[in-house]
This record gives structure tokens, C-alpha cells and sequence, in this order.
């Protein structure tokens, strides 16, 4: 499957209907899982209504987290083998991370409010999530800020597998230092914490992000190997002239 | 129990339902837009004798 997507042609050709599909399934999903958290899940007995903003705010930490590993990924592939689609995949992810890691951080803000009783604490993981977020922006950042594309993605894979180290820092705070935020409770030693209730819909809301994630993925890589060949084109017709 | 808190729930979703559209708006018009100038590039070549 992945050799057959490295080939550009091969991948245009596959990311022509996969978009879309994967656009539809993130619309029912949606369609599905707004409604289910929203007015038909269960309140909490602690947490009250609050507790429905977890729907949006988990899968948003669940997918900025996947989606560096996957930049990663990309980026150690681009790095050793050289392969242009492997730089373009870790680029167009960025964007689509760094969007999760902000909503993340502002919908973790607007549950903190009510349920801490603070906007904001420098613990662990809230300063680990912002950490991820500023290394997602610079990440950005350092592509646009460099022309020649082939440094451009050297330096930003370089960066982007060192601030790697970031992610179990994220995950496992909760573990090594006192903090405000609760610890794992869906995937966790001795089973979920959560309500099966709960875990519905919010299951449901981690399958339409990642499946937001896909089509916009998809998307990006395709204007970018578009834009490539635009561009190569013209500088072409440039040194032909 | 927390008494209320509908105003922060709004609050979070509208941020996210229109943050994810707008990346999706971004995304879907910057796609298009350079798929526009692939196909107009393929046509002139194909017109080239």
C-alpha cells in the first residue's frame, strides 16, 4: 500500500477518490457525533454539562499527538531515503496538527474554567501541549522561511524528529508530575474509566477528526505536488526562453 | 456537581466547528486553486504543436 502510494502519479491518481470518500465519512461522522455529545450523551455526575466539551477537546489532543508521529515518520523517511512525497506528507500534515493542538489548547482552557477554576496552570501537560504547539508553528515557520525546498525540508525534518522527544513527555506527564489534569482514563491499564455511555460518541468524534485529518491530508498533498509541477513548468519555459 | 456550564460547552464547540471549517475552507480552496493551474498547464502543452 505504501509503495504503491510513494509513486506521485500513482498517488494522484488513488488521492482523486480517496479525498472525497474520506470527506464524506468525516461529514457522517460528524453529523453523527455533534448531535450525540451534544444533546444525547449523559451529563456527569462531578462535571455536569461541562463534561461534553471532552468531545471535542480528546480527539483534538489525540490527533495533534498522532499527527507529529506521523510527521515524524514522514520526516525519517524523507531524511534516509530522499523521498520527495515523504517531505510533502510531513508538510501538509503540519498544518492540520498544529490546528488540533490550538483547538486542544482553547477548548482545555474553556473546560479548566469551570471545572479548576483557572483559565490556565503551568503544570506539565498543559505546558507540554503548548510546548507541541510552538514546535508545530516553528516547524511551519522554517519551511516557509527557506526557498531552496530541498534544505527547506531537510532542516524542517531535522527539527521535526527532535521535537519528537515532546510526545511521550506530553503523554506521560500526567504520570511524572503532580498536576491539575487528570491521568489517562481511556487508554489505560485495567480498562477505560469512562462511562461506555460516554465512550460512544466520543469514539465517534475521534473517527470524524481522523477522517477530517485524511481528506485534508489528502488535499494538501495534492496542491503541493500540483504547485510543484506548476512551478517546475514555468522555470522550464524560464531557462528554455 | 457543576450547575450550569452550557456557556463555556457553546463556547468550545463553536470554536471547534469553526476552526475545523475554516482549515477545511483553506485547505479545499488552496487545492483546487493549484488544480486549476495543473490542468491549464497540461492544456497549453497539449495545445503546443
Amino acid at each position: 500500500m505504501l509503495s504503491t502510494l510513494a509513486n506521485p502519479a500513482r498517488f494522484m491518481q488513488l488521492s482523486a477518490w480517496l479525498a472525497p470518500l474520506f470527506g464524506v465519512i468525516a461529514v457522517v461522522l460528524f453529523a453523527i457525533g455533534l448531535p450525540w455529545a451534544l444533546i444525547y450523551s449523559p451529563a456527569d455526575y462531578q462535571q455536569g454539562e461541562t463534561v461534553r466539551i471532552m468531545y471535542v477537546h480528546v480527539p483534538a489532543a489525540w490527533w495533534s499527538l498522532a499527527i507529529y508521529g506521523f510527521m515524524g515518520v514522514a520526516s525519517f523517511v524523507g531524511l534516509v531515503w530522499r523521498h520527495a512525497l515523504a517531505d510533502i506528507a510531513a508538510r501538509a500534515a503540519a498544518p492540520i496538527g498544529a490546528t488540533f493542538a490550538g483547538l486542544c489548547l482553547i477548548t482545555g482552557s474553556l473546560w479548566g474554567a469551570p471545572t479548576w477554576g483557572t483559565w490556565w496552570e503551568w503544570d506539565g501537560r498543559l505546558t507540554s501541549m503548548l510546548v507541541l504547539f510552538i514546535i508545530y508553528l516553528g516547524y511551519l515557520a522554517l519551511w516557509s522561511a527557506i526557498e531552496d525546498e530541498e534544505r527547506a525540508a531537510r532542516l524542517a525534518a531535522i527539527l521535526c524528529l527532535v521535537g519528537l522527544i515532546n510526545l511521550p513527555i506530553v503523554h506521560f506527564s500526567v504520570v511524572w508530575w503532580s498536576t491539575l489534569h487528570q491521568p489517562a482514563s481511556v487508554f489505560r491499564p485495567g480498562g477505560s474509566a469512562i462511562d461506555p455511555a460516554m465512550l460512544g460518541p466520543l469514539f465517534t468524534m475521534a473517527f470524524a477528526y481522523m477522517a477530517l485529518f485524511a481528506t485534508l491530508l489528502f488535499a494538501n498533498m495534492r496542491a503541493a505536488i500540483n504547485r510543484r509541477r506548476v512551478e517546475a513548468a514555468r522555470l522550464r519555459g524560464m531557462s528554455a526562453a | 456537581m457543576i450547575q450550569g456550564g452550557w456557556s463555556y460547552v457553546w463556547a468550545a464547540y463553536a470554536v471547534t466547528v469553526s476552526g475545523l471549517a475554516a482549515l477545511a475552507l483553506i485547505v479545499t480552496l488552496q487545492a483546487r486553486r493549484w488544480a486549476a493551474r495543473a490542468r491549464a498547464l497540461e492544456a497549453n502543452k497539449r495545445a503546443e504543436p
